[in-house]
C-alpha cells in the first residue's frame, strides 16, 4: 500500500527472504566456482571464463525454475505463499545473474576478433535454417531482454502506471523467457554433453515447473469459484449462513469479474475479489484488525467502503447486496471503486 | 474456509507457519548448494589443448607456404619443434597472420611466437613486430614435395584450429560453434577432427578444393558431426584435407 514510491518498502520478512535468497545463490555460485574445479579430474582446467559463465547460467536457470514453481505451489498449498510474497526481488536478482552469464560469454567467445563483440554475437553464426548448429545464442538474448524488461518494470511505480491487468500480462513474459532459456540450453550446452548429470537436472527442473502448472490448473478447474445464479437483476452468491465471521465467499459474476462477500462484526459486505495491487484474490484473504487483508502482499481494505485505510489511497469496487430467504443476493453492477455500501444483516432485511 | 495460518508479510509470522517456513528456507538453500556443486563437478573434460606459455616463446626457421592458410615448414628447429615439422600459423586473437607473412611466401624466415598444442596438433601464434617475423639471409632450401594420399571419405567435426589447439577450453562442439565461426571468419586455419585416425593422425588441416579456403557451406556445419569427402595430402608432417563442399552431410 504505497503512499509514495520509494524503491522498496522493507519489512522484517523481506529481509529474511532476501537473506535466504542471497544465501542460496551465494552457496550455488561459491561451490560451483571455487569448490567444483578441485573435484574435476581434468588434465587441464576449463577456462575460468567458461566455468564462471556456466556457473551463472546454471544458477539463473535454477532461480528461474524456483520462481516459476513457487506460483503454482502457492496455488496448491497456501503455506507456500510467502515464497511468492517477495518474488520480485528474486526476479531482479535472476536478471543480474543472467546478465553476468551473458557478460562472461560475450567477453570470451565473442571477443578477440576485429569485430565489435555485440555485432559478432549476431553475425558469427547465422545458420537459422537448421537444427544442428542453430544459433542458440539468440534464445538467450531474447530471454535476457525479457528478464531485463521484467526487472525494470518490477517496481510498484510501473504496476500503478500500467495498471494491474496490463502489468500482469506484461509479466507473463516470464514464461516466454523460461521457454526461451529451455531452448537456449537445449540447443547449446546439451548438444555437447557427454556427462548427462546436468541434462538430468535440467529436464527434471523444467518438468517440475510444467507439472506444477498443470496440477495447479487442474485443481483450479476442479475447485473453481461457483458462478452466481441470476435472480432477476441480482445474482445469488451463497447462503448467508455459509459465511464465517472474518471470511468471505467468492462467486463469479457473468462478466468475468468476481465478487467476495465478507462477514465482519456479524454483517455482510460485498467487494470486488480483485486486489488493487496485483489483482490478488481478496476473498481468499481474511479480516485482520478490522480490515480485509489480501493474501498475496497484505494490502488492506475497509470492506464497507472498498478503501484502504489512511494514509493509503487504494480503492476497489463495492457491490450492493441484500439477503432474501437466507440467500445472499448481489447486484452484479459494481459500484465505482471506493463507494461506501451499508453492511447487511445476514438474517435478512 | 481456509483455517490455515494466514501469512501477512509485514506482520509477525504466524506460529503455525514458522516451522514450515524455516524448513522451506533451509531446504531451498541446501538445494541450491547441492545443484551448484553437482553441476559444477560433472562438467566434461575440455581436452588437454593449451597455450604453452611454460615453453616461453619459441623461435624456429623455415619456409612459409600458403595452403591457402599460412603454414611454416620448419627447416631448422629445436628440441621441441624439430626440422621437418609443419606448424600452422596464426596472429593474435581471432586474426590471421596472412597479410604479414604474404610478402615472404617461399622465403626462408625465422618466426618467434608462443605455441598452442593439443596432442599432435600444434600452431604458432606469431609475436607482433619484427621480433616475430624475420627474413633469414640465404636461399630457401628445397623442401620435399607435397605427397598426395588419394581421396578420402571421413566422419568428424570441423573446428577452428586455434581454439581446438587450446586457445579455448572447451574449444569445439556446437556450444562453441559461433566462436569457431568467428575464428574462421578471421581466417584462422580450420581443422578437421576425424572420428578415426587418418594416416596415424586424428587432426587434419581442412581447406577447399584447388587451393581455396574452407567452402562457405562448411560454416553452417562447423562443430557438428559431419561426413565429407576430399583429397588428402601431406606437407612435412601435416595432413591437409581439401574437402569437397558438395559431399558434406550432417550425421546423427
Ligand atoms: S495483490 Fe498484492 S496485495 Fe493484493
Amino acid at each position: 500500500m504505497s503512499v509514495k514510491y520509494i524503491p522498496v518498502q522493507w519489512n522484517r520478512f523481506k529481509w529474511y527472504y532476501d537473506a535466504a535468497m542471497l544465501a542460496g545463490v551465494a552457496a550455488f555460485l561459491w561451490l560451483f566456482i571455487h569448490i567444483a574445479p578441485g573435484l574435476l579430474s581434468h588434465e587441464r582446467p576449463i577456462n575460468p571464463q567458461v566455468h564462471n559463465a556456466r556457473a551463472f547460467g546454471a544458477c539463473a536457470f535454477v532461480m528461474l525454475s524456483i520462481i516459476l514453481a513457487s506460483g503454482p505451489l502457492a496455488r496448491l498449498d497456501r503455506r507456500f505463499l510467502p515464497l511468492v510474497y517477495n518474488r520480485r526481488h528474486f526476479g531482479v536478482l535472476t536478471a543480474f545473474v543472467a546478465v553476468t552469464h551473458a557478460g562472461y560469454i560475450i567477453d570470451w567467445y565473442f571477443a578477440f576478433s576485429k569485430s565489435n563483440k555485440y555485432e559478432a554475437l549476431l553475425f558469427a553464426n547465422t545458420s537459422y535454417g537448421q537444427i544442428a548448429g542453430f544459433p542458440f545464442e539468440i534464445f538467450g538474448v531474447f530471454a535476457l531482454i525479457c528478464l531485463l524488461i521484467l526487472a525494470t518494470t518490477s517496481h510498484d511505480f510501473w504496476l500503478k502506471f500500467l495498471t494491474a491487468p496490463v502489468w500482469k500480462r506484461l509479466h507473463y513474459l516470464i514464461y516466454a523467457a523460461y521457454v526461451s532459456v529451455v531452448a537456449h540450453v537445449s540447443w547449446g550446452i546439451l548438444q555437447d554433453q557427454r556427462n548427462h548429470t546436468f541434462t538430468a537436472i535440467f529436464l527434471a527442473s523444467a518438468g517440475v515447473v510444467a507439472g506444477l502448472h498443470l496440477l495447479a490448473a487442474f485443481k483450479e478447474s476442479r475447485d473453481a469459484d461457483p458462478v452466481a445464479d441470476a435472480h432477476g437483476d441480482w445474482v445469488a452468491v451463497c447462503r448467508a449462513d455459509e459465511i464465517e465471521e472474518g471470511f468471505a465467499k467468492i462467486a463469479q459474476l457473468g462478466d468475468g469479474e468476481r465478487v467476495a462477500v465478507f462477514k465482519q462484526d456479524g454483517l455482510l459486505s460485498a467487494i470486488s475479489n480483485a486486489c488493487a495491487h496485483q489483482n490478488g484474490p481478496l476473498g481468499e484473504g481474511r479480516v485482520v484488525a478490522c480490515f480485509v487483508t489480501c493474501p498475496w502482499h497484505g494490502f488492506q481494505y475497509d470492506v464497507r467502503t472498498g478503501r484502504s485505510p489512511a494514509p493509503f489511497t487504494e480503492k476497489i469496487p463495492t457491490y450492493n447486496l441484500t439477503v432474501k430467504d437466507g440467500v445472499v443476493l448481489v447486484d452484479p453492477k459494481a459500484n465505482p471503486p471506493g463507494t461506501p455500501v451499508d453492511p447487511v444483516n445476514p438474517e435478512g432485511v | 474456509m481456509d483455517k490455515k495460518p494466514f501469512f501477512v508479510g509485514y506482520l509477525p509470522i504466524p506460529e503455525g507457519l514458522r516451522a514450515f517456513l524455516i524448513s522451506l528456507t533451509v531446504s531451498l538453500v541446501v538445494f541450491m548448494a547441492f545443484v551448484g556443486i553437482t553441476i559444477g563437478a560433472t562438467q566434461d573434460d575440455p581436452g588437454n589443448g593449451a597455450f604453452r606459455f611454460d615453453w616461453r616463446q619459441q623461435t624456429v626457421t623455415g619456409v612459409i607456404e600458403f595452403v591457402p592458410y599460412p603454414i611454416l615448414r620448419v627447416t631448422e628447429g629445436n628440441e621441441r619443434i624439430p626440422a621437418g615439422h609443419t606448424l600452422m600459423l596464426t596472429g593474435q586473437g581471432k586474426s590471421t597472420i596472412r597479410t604479414r607473412v604474404q610478402p615472404m611466401a617461399g622465403d626462408l624466415v625465422a618466426l618467434t611466437g608462443v605455441i598452442l598444442k593439443r596432442g599432435e596438433l600444434d600452431m604458432m601464434q606469431v609475436a607482433g613486430g619484427n621480433r616475430g617475423l624475420k627474413k633469414v639471409d640465404g636461399p630457401a632450401p628445397d623442401l620435399p614435395a607435397p605427397e598426395p594420399l588419394g581421396r578420402w571419405k571421413l566422419a568428424g567435426e570441423i573446428c577452428d584450429g586455434k581454439c581446438l589447439a587450446g586457445a579455448m577450453r572447451p574449444g569445439r562442439g556446437l556450444a562453441h560453434k559461433a566462436c569457431a565461426n568467428l575464428c574462421l571468419i578471421g581466417d584462422i586455419p580450420p581443422v578437421f577432427v576425424s572420428s578415426q585416425p587418418v594416416e596415424g593422425s586424428e587432426f587434419l588441416m581442412v581447406a577447399g578444393p584447388d587451393g581455396t579456403r574452407l567452402p562457405d557451406r562448411a560454416y553452417d556445419l562447423v562443430g557438428a558431426f559431419v561426413q565429407l569427402e576430399g583429397d588428402l595430402e601431406r606437407r612435412g608432417d601435416l595432413l591437409i584435407l581439401r574437402m569437397d563442399g558438395d559431399t558434406m552431410e550432417l550425421m546423427q
